[in-house]
């Protein structure tokens, strides 16, 4: 079986025309317009295998929509290859694109003033479903989303949890071999969040399904997936599972301590970096591999009432990450 | 003031800065011109004239619905209903401003940009036709046309403004906005003068502001309507203006205190 | 084209019932929007009808064969109007990406665009429309079948062209996502198509024919029916419907083509 995705330096530039300001500058632009280029996705390389559930991670601007955009097929790379499913995904071949969705987050294809439902028979017809498989179909995503009474209501008349959750099925119906999903959980609440993130690692389970999926949820990643790529500027920083990543960015732990007398800070200093402190508390981070040493110092110099040892957690290691970007 | 005055140099950047858009607006209202004078042109064959108009009157009559067009129609009605609909107009009713006044300087902006290059267009038609069109002479032929246009604007503002506002109290209100342009745009003599009409239906139509936007300032300017029963006309279009504002006005009060009361 | 002809005309039953049930739903703007309609259809009948009163020929045509222009116009206008309606959504769709979703969906974007909404209302006022057409057939002495199978195939032909500009507007809206006046001037210059293509002068006449061939969309069929159009005409017209609608669909590709390597 080919992988789900198999994709080799695939690199993307944007032509965007430069504005020259002023009513003279748009005039000679009229004539004489100007580009220029930049590279939003550079030179980028991985596969995902048949069932495999990846985080694909990056800041703003990263390139991680850029890329889900060619995989789904809808631009065209500047160089470089990728097969989904075994197709050239923007040559938009219809065997392709019946066994692949797409979901953006906010974005709905759901006719606003009609019911979902009208929607999903329209996307039935779209994917030339069989009535039987339309029906089973239907029902299973129906009872796994908790859609039931909300079909026969227009769209507009639904809340964003619905709608997001309805715009789901919608996308699912077709039994997709490859799903892009891309900020699912964007502007739900927590409840309806854990909902979702159910709903995706159950599909994921189900049907074997690749999934690839960006997020700035970190709830999202750390709960679905053991493997996490890592954008930055378009160029690909890291692919592997996720604890391995937080393993090379979390080198220390936290040490968290209160004092029953006031404490001198600056031998404080000495242990390890303090990052908080004022008369009877302090944080540090301390390297790993001297924790049980500081720990232990910290103990038998100080007037400690309390002393708490902590991994890194880590959506503070993804915010260093992005933040560094 | 000077706020109401910002505003209108504002909207009038904008309308400059969008020129595919202008440029497309004025080739369409020149080809809807352009057929109705050849429609009369064909109907007057040979003829001296025809309803009444001579070949240089029907021109003129032609040239003044372009100028009327571009000073009467353009409102600012869809996009009313879009602010509206969206709920972007909170923005504008929290701030110390009349939004009738900030849309009036929005649409005098336009109606500015389109009025100037009417005079343009009707400039280069007046020179094809060579002399064919007919240019009253008489100074009060020219200033009861330009008084009847200036208020045949604000009466368009206004009703339209009114039918706008109905988007308070539904999402649709596109529909009865778009029926009541395409209704106006006939019952005022923008593609045919009313003379044409059956006697019974022109008296009734008369009976309404619909004529007042544009066949009766054509007719004004044409000198087909003068002295005392002119200044009588111009009275009653006065009072339809009181009419229209004082309608937009209650409309537009009670459109807002419901909007309110849904909480938007 | 993605092939699969059936399940096309499926998808496409299926947005029309779609379309109306939302029509439907917006049951005062629909009105709003269907009456409107029918006020411009009826005033712009009553108008010819009045002229035809006190004249009894333009441009050489009874009343009856300007009546069959102007039905032609509404049948090929209101078919567009029906049947390719979408395209008047083109930019939005472009804009707030639902053109995405059609890309990625394995049936004809073009299909999806073009004919996305039909106006199931439109459909209903194009019957009576159909109807007073063939009436009005039957009952002008015209050149016999020849003569109708001739403006069976020259309207068709005029469908033809009048796809391919929609689907042109389509592709300018994929390419630039930006002109939204396109369609409108569309709109406005079809406008001269509602009198017959001989009132005008002949510079106008010329352009009507092959700059921008309203003539050959609106005119052509009747003045074929009435005996009126030479072989050689017929054929430029069919020449050009198959021209227009393969540059056009070129362009399209074209369009998606450039959108795929550069949308951000």
């Amino acid at each position: 079986m080919p992988p789900a995705l198999a994709v080799d330096a695939l690199t993307k530039d944007y032509l965007s025309p430069i504005k020259e300001p002023g009513l003279l500058g748009g005039l000679r632009a009229l004539v004489n317009r100007r580009y220029k280029s930049s590279r939003a996705v550079d030179g980028v390389s991985f596969r995902i295998e048949e069932g495999e559930l990846v985080g694909f991670l990056g800041a703003n601007g990263a390139g991680k929509t850029t890329t889900l955009k060619m995989l789904s097929g809808l631009l065209t790379p500047t160089s470089g290859t990728a097969l989904a499913l075994g197709r050239v995904p923007w040559k938009r071949e219809p065997e392709f694109q019946r066994r692949l969705s797409l979901v953006m987050g906010q974005r709905s294809q759901l006719w606003w003033e009609l019911p979902a439902y009208e929607t999903f028979r329209l996307n039935k017809e779209i994917y030339g479903l069989r009535e039987r498989e339309f029906r089973a179909s239907l029902d299973e995503l129906v009872a796994m989303l908790d859609l039931g009474e909300h079909l026969s209501v227009p769209v507009k008349k639904l809340s964003l949890g619905e709608r997001m959750r309805a715009g789901l099925a919608a996308a699912l119906l077709h039994r997709p071999r490859l799903l892009l999903l891309d900020e699912p959980t964007i502007g739900l609440d927590v409840v309806m969040q854990k909902k979702v993130r159910e709903f995706v690692r159950g599909y994921n389970r189900r049907e074997g399904a690749a999934i690839l999926l960006t997020s700035h949820n970190m709830a999202d990643v750390v709960e679905l997936c053991r493997r996490v790529i890592v954008i930055e500027r378009g160029r690909l920083l890291y692919d592997g599972p996720l604890e391995t990543l937080v393993a090379r960015f979390a080198d220390h732990k936290i040490l968290r301590a209160r004092f029953s007398a006031p404490v001198d800070r600056a031998r404080l200093a000495e242990l390890g970096a303090v990052v908080d402190a004022d008369a009877d508390h302090a944080t540090l981070h301390v390297p790993r591999a001297r924790t049980a040493a500081s720990a232990a110092a910290l103990l038998r110099d100080f007037p400690v009432a309390d002393l708490d040892v902590a991994d890194v957690d880590i959506d503070d290691i993804v915010r260093r990450l992005f933040g560094a970007a | 003031m000077s706020k109401y005055l910002t505003a209108y140099s504002i909207a009038l950047q904008e309308t400059l800065q969008r020129r595919a858009t202008l440029l497309m607006d004025r080739v369409g209202g020149f080809a809807v011109v352009l057929s109705l004078y050849s429609f009369w042109s064909a109907l007057l064959g040979g003829k001296p004239s025809f309803l009444g108009y001579t070949r240089a009157q029907m021109l003129s009559y032609v040239l003044i619905i372009n100028m009327l067009r571009s000073m009467v129609f353009t409102g600012r009605g869809w996009l009313l209903v879009g602010e509206i609909s969206s709920g972007r107009i909170s923005s504008y009713l929290v701030r110390p401003l009349s939004y009738h006044g900030y849309a009036l300087s929005l649409d005098l902006a336009q109606k500015t940009v389109h009025a100037v290059s009417a005079v343009l267009e009707i400039g280069l038609l007046a020179a094809l036709a060579r002399g064919e069109v007919f240019v009253p002479r008489a100074a009060s032929s020219w200033a009861a046309f330009a008084l009847s246009a200036a208020m045949a604007s604000l009466i368009f503002f206004f009703l339209e403004f009114a039918v706008s506002t109905l988007a308070f109290w539904t999402s649709e209100s596109g529909g009865p906005l778009f029926c009541f342009e395409l209704f106006l745009q006939f019952a005022a003599g923008a593609f045919f003068p009313l003379d044409v009409l059956p006697a019974a239906l022109r008296r009734a139509l008369e009976a309404t502001p619909f004529p007042y936007m544009v066949y009766f300032p054509a007719r004004l300017l044409l000198g087909q309507i003068s002295g005392r029963e002119a200044a009588a006309r111009l009275a009653a279009q006065a009072g339809w203006l009181a009419v229209a504002a004082v309608l937009s006005l209650a409309v537009w009060r009670r459109g807002l205190s419901s909007y309110a009361a849904e909480g938007g | 084209m993605n092939g699969g002809f059936t399940r096309h005309a499926r998808l496409w039953t299926r947005t029309a019932s779609m379309s109306l049930q939302a029509q439907l739903t917006y049951r005062l703007g629909s009105a709003g929007f269907l009456l409107g309609k029918i006020v411009r259809f009826v005033f712009f009948f009553a108008f010819v009808a009045a002229v035809f009163r006190r004249t009894d020929r333009v441009a050489g045509y009874t009343l009856e064969q300007t009546a069959l222009f102007f039905l032609t116009f509404n049948v090929v206008d209101m078919v567009a109007q029906v049947f390719f309606r979408g395209v008047y959504n083109a930019r939005r769709v472009v804009n707030e990406g639902d053109f995405d979703f059609y890309l990625i969906q394995p049936v004809s974007p073009l299909l999806r665009m073009v004919c996305s909404s039909v106006d199931a209302l439109d459909a209903a006022t194009l019957v009576p429309v159909l109807a007073l057409t063939c009436v009005l057939l039957r009952r002008l002495p015209g050149a016999g079948w020849l003569g109708a199978a001739a403006y069976a195939a020259l309207t068709l032909n005029a469908l033809a062209l009048v796809f391919a500009v929609h689907v042109a507007v389509a592709a300018l809206a994929v390419r630039t996502q930006e002109l939204e006046n396109a369609v409108w001037i569309y709109r406005d210059v079809m406008f001269m198509g509602r009198f017959p293509v001989d009132v005008y002068a002949f510079p106008v006449r010329l352009a009507l024919t092959f700059a921008v061939p309203v003539a050959v969309m609106t005119s052509f069929p009747a003045k074929a029916y009435l005996g009126r159009l030479s072989p050689a005409w017929i054929a430029y017209a069919f020449a050009l419907g198959a021209g227009a609608t393969a540059a056009a669909l070129a362009f399209w590709r074209s369009s998606v083509a450039r959108y795929a390597s550069s949308s951000s």
